[in-house]
């Protein structure tokens, strides 16, 4: 049987407060398989952008294990745990993080050259500027390449997020409210863009966000509170295979 | 491995952040000046060595005990140093006073030609300095003070006549630097001393005296052929102090460079010195009185080599004097000069140590504007780690930041450096022309022109430590960054 492609095994995160330990993750038990797309909800401070952290090794855990394709990965050394998150992981946030003396194109090629050595760089150059295009083209941006993140707007902007998560070819996209940050049409643009691409690349996906009906569109919701996953179920919405 | 993203950043930051260029600018002047600063001041100790090297014999046997005679010593020297000594000669050092004779055509002054002007006393104190005038030019350059006496004068609008003395054809008048016999009745005729109807019958009778140029401003009645009066003091045998007077001509105005040298020395020829101090030449049993002896290596000969002989001939020297004898002292020409070049030497690496400091400050800068950019790009540095970028990663960003300004800096303060340096004196005079200023008074130094000594080792040094002060001083923000939470970063708008 495949292993899932990401695993939280018993993980406890806790953070020293002065004198006084604050748990935040108490015992989180969580597996995603490749190509599912999890809705993990909670109120705020249940845990979940933490728990997001700690998946994507941006964090570690105070106790238990993260497992990537099954094998556990949370003991690796810092430059591993980077390596691993570069191509294992990509990353969507709320507030979508771009570098503001990047253009949108250096932005998604930032992300690329980070895998690659100087001289590695230098001899596929055109093959790195080609492959971001390609991607912001997707995202629908194949006009707004050479814009600063200061002159696109909220939505644009999280487009060249998602296709900076994605030209390193994650197999795990962690979403964090995404859309939080966008009015209701904008949103829902982009949540179909990202729902899209999940499903034409098969990642695992995991979204966490407030909005009920977004996270219906999922195929399983994840409940948290004080830091424990209360409940794991069906979303009862369209499955992801069968959305296109 | 350093990945790409590392360098493509850090040219994005500072090609976009101005501030940036306060460091580079920082960098540069700081290595421009050191550069420059110190080849002027460079230029100068070199000019002040040759001066004070040209000034100096190669070795000089000195603290001999008084009455020393001259022969056995230059024996000893002679039979131990064989071929790596090439001149020997005998110096008389004391003391005295030495001034142009008055003469009564001056108006308003007493007529008493030998009547010493105790009003111009400080002037007039001079070391007199005897010396072999066959033997002497072996061991220093003696037409080449003479040369440059003229010139130093001459750079002050002073016109002078150039001495005979040194090219004599006749051994005898060249051992006592007589002055051409018309040329001495001409003196006698304008200081209306007794002299013959015509030049043709008069011969020169006094010997030659030469005057350090910078005694000039107290003596600038002097002509060529004009006579001095010289007065000295000794002890007598009787335990008195007896005075000596002597009748000189002044034969011309000479410069070692060294100031020490130039503005209190006369040089006369040793054998007048020598009767001056009670010496009857014509007896078999006086001695060739000296109190120093000079030596001239062999081109060429090793420092290790020359201090071996060194001590071979103290020795040879210690032993022709006898047991009894103080001990005497050999001293090569740093040796004779050691307080006055330490002292130099001392004021150069203080330069150098204020000129580091002006480095420090430079860097500090760096230091500054790349701590604020880590505070600032907090945030970028979240995105960094969440994309993949390990926390060396994130600091090679900052360091590289500080890389390139540091060597950029380093790179363009050299090149302006070896520019100015190298065009100063044009610069200078540029300025000078432009807007009647002037960066370094020539007359000031007694220099016809700005010294600029650039030595290779001290620019590679100074461009060498301007970048690893800029790698060490960025390796702090760099190490702050790296050390960042990328989970707060990223937390927060």
């Amino acid at each position: 049987m495949t292993p899932p492609v990401l695993s939280a095994v018993a993980v406890t995160k806790s953070y020293q407060l002065g004198k006084r330990e604050i748990p935040v993750l108490r015992g989180v038990d969580l597996a995603i398989a490749a190509g599912e797309r999890v809705a993990l909800l909670g109120a705020s401070g249940a845990g979940k952008s933490t728990l997001l952290h700690v998946l994507g090794l941006l964090d570690t855990p105070s106790s238990g294990e993260i497992r990537y394709d099954g094998a556990p990965v949370q003991d690796r050394s810092v430059r591993e745990r980077a390596r691993l998150r570069h191509r294992h992981t990509g990353f969507v946030f709320q507030f979508y993080h771009l570098i503001p003396e990047l253009t949108a194109l250096q932005n998604v090629q930032l992300a690329r050259m980070m895998g690659l050595s100087v001289l590695g760089y230098l001899g596929q150059r055109r093959r790195v500027r080609d492959e971001a295009a390609e991607w912001l083209g997707k995202v629908g941006l194949q006009d707004r390449l050479h814009h600063r993140p200061s002159e696109l707007s909220g939505g644009e902007r999280q487009r060249v997020a998602i296709a900076r998560a994605l030209i390193t070819e994650p197999r795990v996209l962690l979403a964090d409210e995404p859309t939080g940050n966008l009015d209701s049409a904008t949103a829902q643009g982009v949540v179909d863009l990202l729902f899209a691409i999940q499903q034409e690349r098969s990642l695992a996906l995991l979204l966490v966000t407030h909005d009920e009906q977004l996270a219906r569109r999922c195929d399983r919701l994840v409940r948290m509170q004080d830091g424990r996953v209360v409940a794991s179920e069906p979303a009862g919405g369209t499955p992801a295979g069968a959305e296109a | 491995m350093i990945a790409a993203s590392a360098p493509f950043l850090a040219l994005r930051y500072l090609l976009t952040r101005r501030i940036n260029l306060l460091s580079l600018f920082g960098v540069l002047f700081a290595v421009w000046a050191t550069l420059v600063v110190d080849a002027v001041f460079s230029g100068f100790v070199f000019e002040i060595r040759n001066d004070v090297r040209r000034a100096t014999p190669d070795l000089l046997v000195t603290d001999l005990p008084a009455g020393s005679d001259f022969e056995p010593i230059r024996a000893a020297i002679a039979s131990t140093a064989g071929d790596d000594v090439v001149a020997i000669a005998p110096r008389l050092r004391h003391q005295g006073l030495v001034q142009p004779l008055r003469s009564p055509r001056f108006a308003g002054r007493a007529a008493m030609a030998s009547e010493l002007d105790f009003d111009a006393m400080e002037g007039g104190f001079a070391l007199l300095l005897g010396i072999d005038p066959e033997l002497e030019p072996a061991v220093v350059d003696l037409p080449a003070w003479l040369a440059r006496g003229d010139a130093s004068l001459a750079a002050r609008g002073i016109a002078t006549e150039n001495s005979p003395v040194l090219t004599e054809t006749d051994a005898e008048r060249r051992r006592n630097w007589l002055l051409p016999d018309d040329v001495e009745w001409r003196a006698r005729e304008r200081t209306g001393l007794p002299a013959p109807a015509r030049a043709a019958d008069h011969q020169s009778q006094w010997p030659g005296v030469l005057l350090g140029w910078r005694r000039y401003g107290y003596q600038r009645h002097v002509r060529l052929g004009d006579p001095m009066e010289l007065l000295t003091a000794v002890q007598a045998d009787d335990g008195t102090i007896q005075a000596r007077q002597s009748r000189l001509a002044f034969a011309g105005y000479f410069s070692t460079g060294y100031k020490l040298i130039d503005a209190t020395s006369v040089l006369l020829p040793i054998e007048r010195l020598r009767t001056l101090l009670g010496h009857d030449l014509a007896d078999p049993d006086s001695v060739a009185l000296v109190t120093d002896v000079a030596v001239r290596w062999r081109a060429g000969l090793s420092p290790a080599a020359a201090a071996r002989r060194t001590a071979q001939i103290l020795a040879a020297v210690q032993a022709a004097l006898g047991p009894a004898a103080a001990p005497c002292t050999t001293l090569d020409w740093e040796q004779q000069n050691q307080v006055y070049l330490t002292a130099i030497a001392h004021e150069h690496r203080m330069m150098q140590v204020v000129l580091f400091v002006v480095m420090l400050v430079a860097v500090f800068v760096i230091y500054a504007t790349l701590r604020m950019m880590v505070v600032q790009k907090w945030k970028d540095i979240g995105i960094v780690a969440a994309i993949g970028g390990s926390p060396q990663q994130i600091g090679l960003v900052f360091l590289l930041c500080g890389a390139v300004v540091g060597s950029l800096g380093a790179l363009l303060g050299v090149a302006a450096g070896l520019f100015t340096a190298t065009n100063l004196n044009p610069l200078n005079d540029w300025l000078y022309a432009q807007f009647q200023l002037e960066l370094f008074p020539r007359a000031l130094f007694d220099l016809p022109r700005i010294p600029v000594h650039i030595d290779p080792d001290w620019v590679v040094l100074v461009a060498g430590g301007a970048l690893l002060l800029a790698l060490l001083v960025s390796w702090l923000p760099a190490r702050a960054a790296a050390r960042m939470n990328p989970v707060q970063a990223i937390s927060y708008e």
